[in-house]
């Protein structure tokens, strides 16, 4: 159909249209108009991808001045197939529609095997890849720098942007790193020598490169042509390259000693946490490092890998890591702390020092993202609280809105599970969480809807080793035994090929009609990638509140930068954290509105409203009083009544003028009135 | 009876039934009992007739095992050798515990298939009863040609058998109950056996390595419940354990499972960079329960295995072509059905199950012509104006003694009219009647139909069968027919009823004794 979005003519690859999807475009187009930044939160399942596509390219064809390139991030390799397919879905309808053959240029980079280095993609209109492109600085660099200023940003499935950010500039060294990099710079140093014997003069001109390259790279920033690289700061762009690094041989010489005092760095007893000023005094005071050669450490290295013309970068990844880290740690005072832990918590005996260098603010990375481009949109089914998004990633949006999703019948029944039948509080809080009472519980419950559910049940738990405890347990207690007599079950380990394998029999077992349990993890691979449409998920079941692990001391230092510079309380934050994994987790089953399925919140935590107002609000309102702490038997009774009615015929009548709407029905005065309802503003 | 091409299995003397003493007999397909000091079988039971054995418990004085067959009947048997009757019995036991299993599925089959066309078909139902029931012929004679002819038309009914699967929680079955001394007690039946081959081919090979030349059956699982392989979860204690080798080729069957990798591009979790893989206390028992659940899931659909890899082999090898079932997953992921206008209602494919009986299924009502009243008035006016108008053509009329011998041979009871006697059955005789001849004509024909069979009497079976169908069909006239007789004479009604009846028993007699006195004169 083609839509009218507040004059704009969209040209929408389906006969119907829901509420929700229209409502969308709207507030996505006041987005573009406004040329700022946004943050949507929409249910997957109802149809968020092909909504933005459709605006953004109606949006592309009219105002091709405004608007000249639309870059799409998603997570994962079979995320950016599908909005692939999404996106060629839609060009085939405006090639029938219009009769124009299609002029849009789509480029799509999954991983590095599809890598296109062409410089088409400087003139495709549309650009799919994965947050890491944009994000991480190394990547960044090469494939991103010079998307053009009017560009529209789009990160899908961004509810955990901040960790993609935080990692993309965090370093970790270990003594592995250390000795990778020891013969990396062995190899440079060979290298070196015989380029000098065979042709010297190709290192002076090195050294003139140099020095332009940084030229070149400061008038391009001043006139806007590339994206900024948050290692490369401002401040060497108008520096000269210190004598110290200045020939090859130096540099070399200067990779060693900094090596060499990362190694004794190494060699601690005990926890080291110290923030990056110390850790400058304190190379300067042993080995005579100053601040400003590190700065230069990952620009010259690029310099010099150019000039040895080493093909296989990827041989160097040690050096190059431990030269970003050189570069980082002298570039910022703040947003990063460094923590040397001589042994893992775990096994203490076991010596295996890390150097972590541990990026505590997310907007530094995404930083020259909001910087550079026009608008940046940031798109979830779950982004609740809204508010905290803008506020860890340092920006102001021109617009916040969360859609609730239209339904004609209820098809999703959020139920929080407090209490097993003997009254136990159930909770997997620390204190009660080897407690045997609870764990017999979870497996009743458990037990109790492999009986009722039909086909697939997934079920999640707080962390991998609280599966494992609970299997275990579960296992010596027969439960295990009693649950094979109604479904089988399948467990996610953490190899992801054994998981892959797991994943697809469970899914076969719900196709051939025998059902199946999968167990898996939040936070897990698969509760961020995989869906579970219809049969293979008709509940999920939450075990517990998905907290992160608490005593990581990258976690503490994070919760006080994050109380310090944002005002954000930790507990907040964990919350916040917590709630939005739930959150995924429970999402994956419901995905769109012939769907349906349980979500079982089995802890009595989540009826509190700290918690229950952190989950998204199309989870929210179904959520009603009498549904806060049940028993387990109470669960099964309400589950038993609501897969009943599910399993009633449903058709597209049922849905349409309600939660599905034809052209006409779009265009009713009522209904345009109903719409802007349910865009919830924050 | 007993013909001498059977292999006997085993033989056990001193073995007393109904008080009698006597040898029990094991041969290839059935059991047998033959008093002593006499060359012929009193008890012979095929083994497919066989529902189970049971044997009396280990502290009892007589030491006796039991036959239950299908049709609830028992035999029982006490072996009386004193010195080696429990070795006896035991042995007697375990050979027919082999045995059964192999006889059971077939005679299982088959009873489902007799009564399931005896359910259907009320005629054969009848028929069954008026022969078998009453004992005019055996229930063998009765299928023996019946249950061939059903399997040869109708070979998809039976080729299509769904492969029973495996219950997950097979092994959840095996409840070891105390025997009050230290001990534990696991009961196995055939089923659980088969469900463990299938599901962990390993331990089938172990068996079959094994059983019986270095362990006994009992010992080998005795064994398995006590190995670590059994108990994933506890330390590997025995170092003779003949299991551990089981345990490394799962682990080895779920690595290939697992470099096999997935179709489902969608499920595809290596697409993701890093990986973490640590080795855990736990894994084990998780690592257990993803081999089992996709060995019961593999052993469920063995026969299908070959038609989804036909489907899915496609094209994996190339990097450049995206794979049709990559490319059908990802717009089935991206669908949103409800959005799109429905194209035509979806369909389900018609399966016929019997082509013929919708071929000559009740026809549709054809539009009929009627006449309406006036049509109606308009041609009684026509022949009422033909009639008065109607002028005899004299020269070209019959004699009239040939119109009478027509008018005659016309009326009924004439040389033209003897079929109308035969429709006047149904207002002559009282239904009941009606319906004990059709059950007379059936089983009449069935016999029939077997006598017939027998010639040319070629083979001394059939010179065996065809004097038993004589005697079958003197049986049936003596006790069927001349009581039907008696009956519609009593009634007063015509005995020409069973004259047709009469006539085909007599052919067939003719027959026989043609037959019989050739017989006799090649003899002679």
């Amino acid at each position: 159909m083609k839509l009218n979005i507040e004059g704009l003519l969209v040209y929408f690859p389906y006969d119907y249209i829901y509420p929700e999807q229209y409502s969308y475009m709207l507030e996505l187009k006041r987005t573009l108009d406004a040329k700022g930044h946004g943050v949507l939160e929409m249910p997957s399942g109802t149809g968020k991808t092909i909504s933005l596509l459709s605006l953004i390219v109606a949006y592309q064809r009219a105002f091709p001045l405004e608007v000249t390139k639309l870059i799409y991030c998603s997570r994962t390799v079979p995320e950016i197939e599908k909005v692939v397919e999404e996106l060629r879905k839609l060009m085939e309808f405006y090639s029938k529609e219009t009769g124009e053959t299609n002029n849009f240029l789509a480029l799509a980079l999954s991983s590095r095997k599809n890598l296109c280095i062409h410089p088409e993609i400087l003139h495709a209109n549309i650009v799919v890849y994965s947050y890491h492109y944009l994000l991480d600085p190394k990547i960044a660099d090469l494939v991103s720098k010079e998307l053009a200023k009017k560009s529209v940003v789009v990160f899908d499935e961004a509810h955990n942007i901040d960790n993609v950010c935080i990692d993309s500039m965090s370093v970790n060294i270990t003594r592995r790193t250390l000795d990778r990099c020891q013969n990396n710079v062995d190899t440079l140093q060979n290298t070196i020598q015989k380029i000098k014997e065979t042709d010297a003069a190709k290192l002076r001109e090195e050294y003139r490169r140099l020095v332009d390259g940084l030229k070149e790279a400061s008038v391009a920033r001043e006139t806007d042509i590339y994206l900024s690289n948050p290692v490369l700061p401002d401040e060497i762009l108008q520096e000269a390259v210190p004598g110290t690094i200045r020939t090859a041989e130096h540099f070399v010489g200067f990779l060693r000693r900094f090596l060499e005092y990362l190694k004794s760095r190494l060699r601690v007893q005990h926890v080291v946490q110290e923030s990056t000023p110390q850790f400058l005094k304190d190379i300067f005071d042993k080995v005579c490092i100053d601040r400003k050669p590190l700065r230069f450490c990952a620009e010259r290295l690029q310099s010099l890998l150019r000039t040895l013309e080493i093909a296989d970068i990827a041989d160097f990844s040690a050096v190059t890591l431990i030269s970003n880290f050189a570069t980082l740690v002298s570039t910022y005072s703040q947003g990063f702390t460094i923590i040397i832990e001589p042994f893992e918590d775990r096994t203490p005996t076991i010596a295996n020092p890390v150097l972590h260098f541990s990026c505590m603010d997310p907007s530094i990375a995404i930083k020259p993202v909001f910087q550079r481009f026009q608008s940046v949109v940031i798109t979830s089914g779950t982004l609740s609280p809204l508010d905290i998004y803008p506020r860890i990633l340092d920006f102001r949006p021109v617009t916040m809105a969360s859609f609730t999703m239209t339904l004609a019948r209820t098809c999703l029944c959020p139920l929080i599970v407090g209490r097993g039948n003997d009254q136990v509080a159930l909770s997997s809080k620390f204190e009660t969480r080897e407690d045997f009472a609870v764990i017999r519980n979870y497996g009743n419950l458990l037990l109790e809807m492999s009986a009722v559910v039909p086909d697939g049940i997934v079920a999640f738990f707080t962390s991998y080793v609280y599966m494992e405890n609970i299997v275990a347990s579960w296992y010596e207690q027969g439960i295990l035994e009693n649950i094979q007599r109604n479904k089988l079950i399948f467990i996610e380990t953490q190899d992801a090929a054994e998981t892959s394998m797991a994943l697809e029999k469970y899914q076969e077992a719900c196709e051939n009609g025998r059902g199946a349990i999968l167990l898996s993890v939040a936070r897990g691979k698969v509760s961020e990638g995989i869906d579970f449409v219809h049969h293979f998920g008709r509940a999920v079941i939450m075990f517990g509140v998905p907290y992160v692990y608490t005593q990581s001391r990258i976690l503490k230092a994070r919760l006080e930068y994050l109380r310090d510079q944002f005002q954000i309380r930790e507990n907040d934050f964990l919350t916040f954290d917590a709630m939005r994994h739930a959150a995924q987790c429970v999402g994956r089953a419901i995905r769109g509105k012939t769907d349906y399925g349980l979500m079982i919140f089995a802890d009595k935590r989540y009826a509190r409203a700290d918690k229950r107002g952190k989950l998204p609000r199309w989870i929210q309102e179904h959520i009603t009083d009498g549904s806060l702490n049940l028993t387990v038997d109470e669960t099964v009774q309400l589950s038993k009544h609501f897969l009943r009615q599910m399993a009633q015929p449903f058709r597209q009548e049922d849905q349409l003028g309600l939660s599905l709407l034809t052209l006409e029905q779009l265009q009713s005065e009522e209904m345009l009135k109903k719409i802007t309802q349910i865009a919830h503003q924050t | 009876m007993a013909s001498l091409s059977e292999e006997v299995l085993l033989v056990v003397k001193k073995v007393r039934q109904r008080k009698q003493d006597g040898t029990l007999y094991l041969m290839a397909e059935r059991i047998a009992w033959g008093p002593e000091g006499k060359d012929r079988f009193t008890v012979s039971h095929l083994y497919a007739d066989i529902r189970c054995q049971k044997i009396s418990p280990d502290g009892k004085s007589k030491i006796q095992l039991q036959l239950v067959l299908h049709t609830g009947e028992s035999t029982t048997f006490h072996f009386a050798n004193e010195s080696s009757a429990l070795k006896d019995r035991d042995a007697a036991k375990e050979l027919l515990q082999q045995l059964l299993p192999k006889f059971k599925k077939k005679a299982n089959k088959e009873l489902e298939e007799k009564n399931r066309m005896l359910q259907e078909d009320p005629v054969l139902f009848q028929l069954y009863k008026d022969l078998v029931v009453s004992q005019v012929i055996s229930a063998e004679e009765f299928w023996a040609n019946r249950l061939g002819g059903i399997n040869n038309t109708d070979p998809g009914l039976c080729d299509n058998k769904q492969e029973v699967g495996i219950s997950g929680a097979f092994l959840a079955d095996i409840r070891p109950q105390t025997d009050g001394c230290n001990g534990l007690r696991y009961n196995l039946t055939a089923d659980i056996i088969e469900s463990i081959f299938r599901t962990y081919p390993a331990v089938k090979q172990k068996y079959s390595e094994n059983v019986p030349h270095n362990l006994t059956e009992k010992e080998f699982w005795t064994r398995f419940f006590q190995s670590h392989y059994f108990h994933r979860d506890r330390i590997n204690t025995g170092t003779q354990d003949i299991f551990s080798e089981c345990a490394k080729q799962d682990d080895k069957g779920l690595k290939s499972m697992v470099s096999q990798g997935v179709k489902n591009p969608l499920v595809d979790l290596l697409s993701n960079p890093d990986v973490t893989v640590k080795d855990s206390s736990n894994s084990a028992i998780i690592k257990r329960f993803n081999h089992h659940s996709a060995m019961v899931l593999a052993a469920g659909s063995l026969d299908q295995a070959s038609e989804t890899s036909s489907t899915d082999g496609n094209s994996r090898d190339s990097d450049f072509f995206q794979p049709p079932v990559k490319k059908v997953r990802l717009q089935e992921a991206i669908e949103y059905e409800d959005l799109q206008r429905e194209n035509g209602p979806k369909t389900v494919a018609l399966n016929l199950k019997k082509a013929d009986r919708y071929a000559h299924g009740p026809v549709p009502l054809q539009s009929q012509q009627y006449t309406t009243s006036q049509d109606i008035i308009n041609s009684v006016n026509y022949i009422q104006h033909e009639m008065a108008n109607y002028k005899p053509n004299l020269t070209q009329v019959l004699s009239s003694t040939s119109a009478s011998s027509a008018i005659a041979a016309l009326s009924p009871g004439g040389v033209l009219m003897q079929a109308g006697a035969q429709q006047a059955i149904n207002q002559m005789v009282p239904p009941e009647v009606q319906g004990e001849l059709k059950h007379l004509y059936a089983a009449a024909g069935e016999l029939l139909r077997h006598f017939w069979a027998c010639f040319p009497v070629n083979t001394p079976f059939l010179e065996e069968k065809v004097m038993k169908m004589k005697s079958n069909l003197e049986r049936f006239q003596m006790t069927k027919l001349r009581p039907f007789q008696d009956k519609i004479q009593r009634q007063y009604l015509s005995t020409n009823l069973t004259g047709h009846l009469e006539e085909m028993l007599q052919t067939a007699y003719s027959k026989f004794h043609i037959w019989q006195t050739r017989r006799m004169m090649r003899k002679t």
